[in-house]
């Protein structure tokens, strides 16, 4: 028992300290630099310790310096308590959604079944969606209690696409588990072994419509509406400062690696390698006996996971600094109007081909 | 001649789908994203001296200014080190801002190559608006726009240059001389 208690703590550790260790500080400083290159500038380069730069590595540690001192504003006539917890609710539920996120396959490590995921949920998908939607009460309730028009407006417009793109990202999803017929995120990922099942061949349209709703829902540069620096100061999170505005900022990143995560079980061969069965890899690494074939088969697994993972923050990082923003109507528009009957015919269409194919 | 821009555009099929689009975009800026990512790599090595990306490392990189550029006025200083101003006054009277400030110096008859120089030559940069007429105005080819404009300071009062702070020797002006030459030449004054 003891045993599976300080598994379950390494694993929490290990997500804890990858999200929020090292992807969130990152991310940043990978956003800036990856739009210098792909605008053929340069980037972030001054931030230097004894004159050593890395790259602009230290603006990570200079952002985070500059976050902890700034002074934590609350404005006049906003609601105190509301104010301070709403960062709260924004960045808890892209850290919880990794609890059912399988980041490996199952393993043998000394006499004993090591499952590589928190607490596999037998309706982790569920799960998911049903966290990630508790984020909007963080941005609702960040707008509406900092007493501020802009900040409501942002809140007022999260709230309204976050709601219609749930919809799409929802049954977006039925899709997926008509195919797979399992809500678990681990069987999910056990399936793709076959690389001709992959979610991406099996669900093509589901693909980009996830890609494009769990965008929005994100709230990053093709759907910014809620934040809109050009038309409503900064949305939600106008009144902020200091650690809380860093708490939104961390929130955003992390769920990009979270959108990352699950596009990559759901549609990506999760932790598969293509054409190489975990049974392969094994066998390549029989002489190290049962564990150490294991343990390396691990490693590759999870470093195979995490490279998708990392993957895809690039798509969506190149989406972010390619694409224009859109007007507040043509996302309504593209949400109810287009996305929705595409999902909707995408589950007809699947369910048709289940039905055929059987 | 009104320019009408034609916001009807008729797209077909297959740019109204979006996604192809959206891809063909993709990859122009991707293009542009790995193509400057491996070509740091040998300019970090040191097997590269050029860069392929444009932005200049400000402080320690620096571009040649063009000679058409208009930098702080300098004095020019003659090969024996006196100015060559004659101190008559017209780029104080050229100067739309009042920051150029001279008082004459005169020798009293002895026969001297310069009959008169500025004893007093400030320009007050704090004013200056480096429009360049004093050096239009100037008939003695003695004040020019040089290319330095790094004149920033903290104290408002560093900023009035003196004419020990003002002489440039005449052999660095040049290039500008050549120019203004030109540029006034064509104007026909």
């Amino acid at each position: 028992m003891w045993v599976d208690l300080a598994i379950t703590l390494v694993k929490i550790l290990f997500i804890i300290g990858v999200t929020v260790g090292f992807f969130a500080p990152i991310l940043t400083w990978v956003e800036r630099k990856q739009s210098a290159i792909m605008q053929d500038r340069i980037g972030a380069n001054r931030a230097d310790i004894l004159g050593f730069t890395a790259i602009g590595l230290f603006h990570c540690i200079a952002d985070a310096l500059k976050m902890f001192t700034k002074e934590d504003f609350i404005p006049q006539g906003a609601n105190k308590i509301l104010h301070t917890l709403s960062p709260i609710i924004a960045v808890v539920p892209a850290i919880l959604t990794f609890a059912v996120v399988p980041f490996g396959g199952q393993y043998t490590l000394f006499d004993k079944e090591v499952n590589l995921v928190i607490s596999d949920l037998d309706v982790g998908l569920l799960f998911v969606f049903a966290i990630a939607s508790l984020a909007t009460y963080g941005y609702v309730i960040a707008g509406w209690s900092s007493n501020n028009n802009w900040s409501l407006l942002g809140s007022m417009r999260t709230a309204s696409q976050m709601i219609s793109y749930e919809v799409t990202m929802g049954l977006t999803i039925v899709g997926v588990l008509m195919v797979y017929g399992s809500m678990k995120l681990t069987t999910i990922g056990a399936i793709q072994e076959d690389f001709f099942r992959w979610g991406l061949f099996l669900q093509p349209l589901g693909f980009f419509m996830f890609l494009a709703a769990s965008i929005a829902e994100n709230k990053r540069i093709p759907f910014d509406n809620p934040e809109a620096e050009s038309e409503i100061v900064a949305g939600y999170f106008t009144e902020y400062s200091g650690l809380k505005f860093g708490m939104f900022f961390m929130s955003e990143f992390i769920e990009m690696v979270t959108i990352g995560a699950i596009m990559t079980i759901l549609f990506f061969g999760a932790w598969h390698i293509p054409f190489l069965t975990t049974a392969t890899l094994l066998s390549w690494f029989d002489f190290l006996g049962t564990t150490g074939s294991n343990l390396i088969v691990m490693l590759i697994q999870v470093g195979v996971f995490f490279a998708k993972v990392v993957f895809f923050i690039w798509v969506q990082m190149t989406i972010r600094w390619t694409l224009p923003r859109f007007r507040y109507d043509q996302i309504m528009k593209l949400g109810w109007k287009i996305l929705l009957p595409l999902s909707l015919a995408n589950i007809l269409v699947t369910g048709i081909v289940i039905l055929v194919l059987n | 001649m009104a320019y009408y821009v034609n916001r009807n555009i008729k797209m077909t099929w297959w740019e109204r789908i979006y996604i192809p689009e959206i891809i063909k975009g993709m990859i122009i800026t991707s293009r542009h994203f790995f193509q400057n990512l491996f070509g740091f790599i040998p300019f970090f090595l040191g097997t590269q001296k050029e860069r392929k990306i444009m932005t200049v490392y400000y402080p320690e990189e620096q571009v040649q200014y063009p000679v058409a550029y208009r930098g702080r006025p300098v004095l020019a200083q003659n090969e024996d080190g006196h100015p060559a101003c004659v101190a008559c006054g017209l780029c104080e009277i050229a100067c739309p801002a009042y920051c150029i400030h001279i008082e004459p110096g005169e020798n009293s008859g002895k026969q001297n190559q310069y009959e008169r120089w500025p004893d007093v030559f400030n320009i007050d940069y704090a004013i200056c608006i480096f429009c360049g007429n004093c050096e239009e105005a100037c008939p003695e080819e003695a004040i020019f726009m040089s290319d330095d404009c790094e004149i920033s300071m903290l104290d408002r009062k560093k900023m009035l240059y003196t004419k020990e702070q003002l002489l440039t020797p005449v052999a660095d002006l040049q290039k500008r001389i050549e120019f203004t030459r030109n540029m006034y030449a064509k104007w026909n004054y």
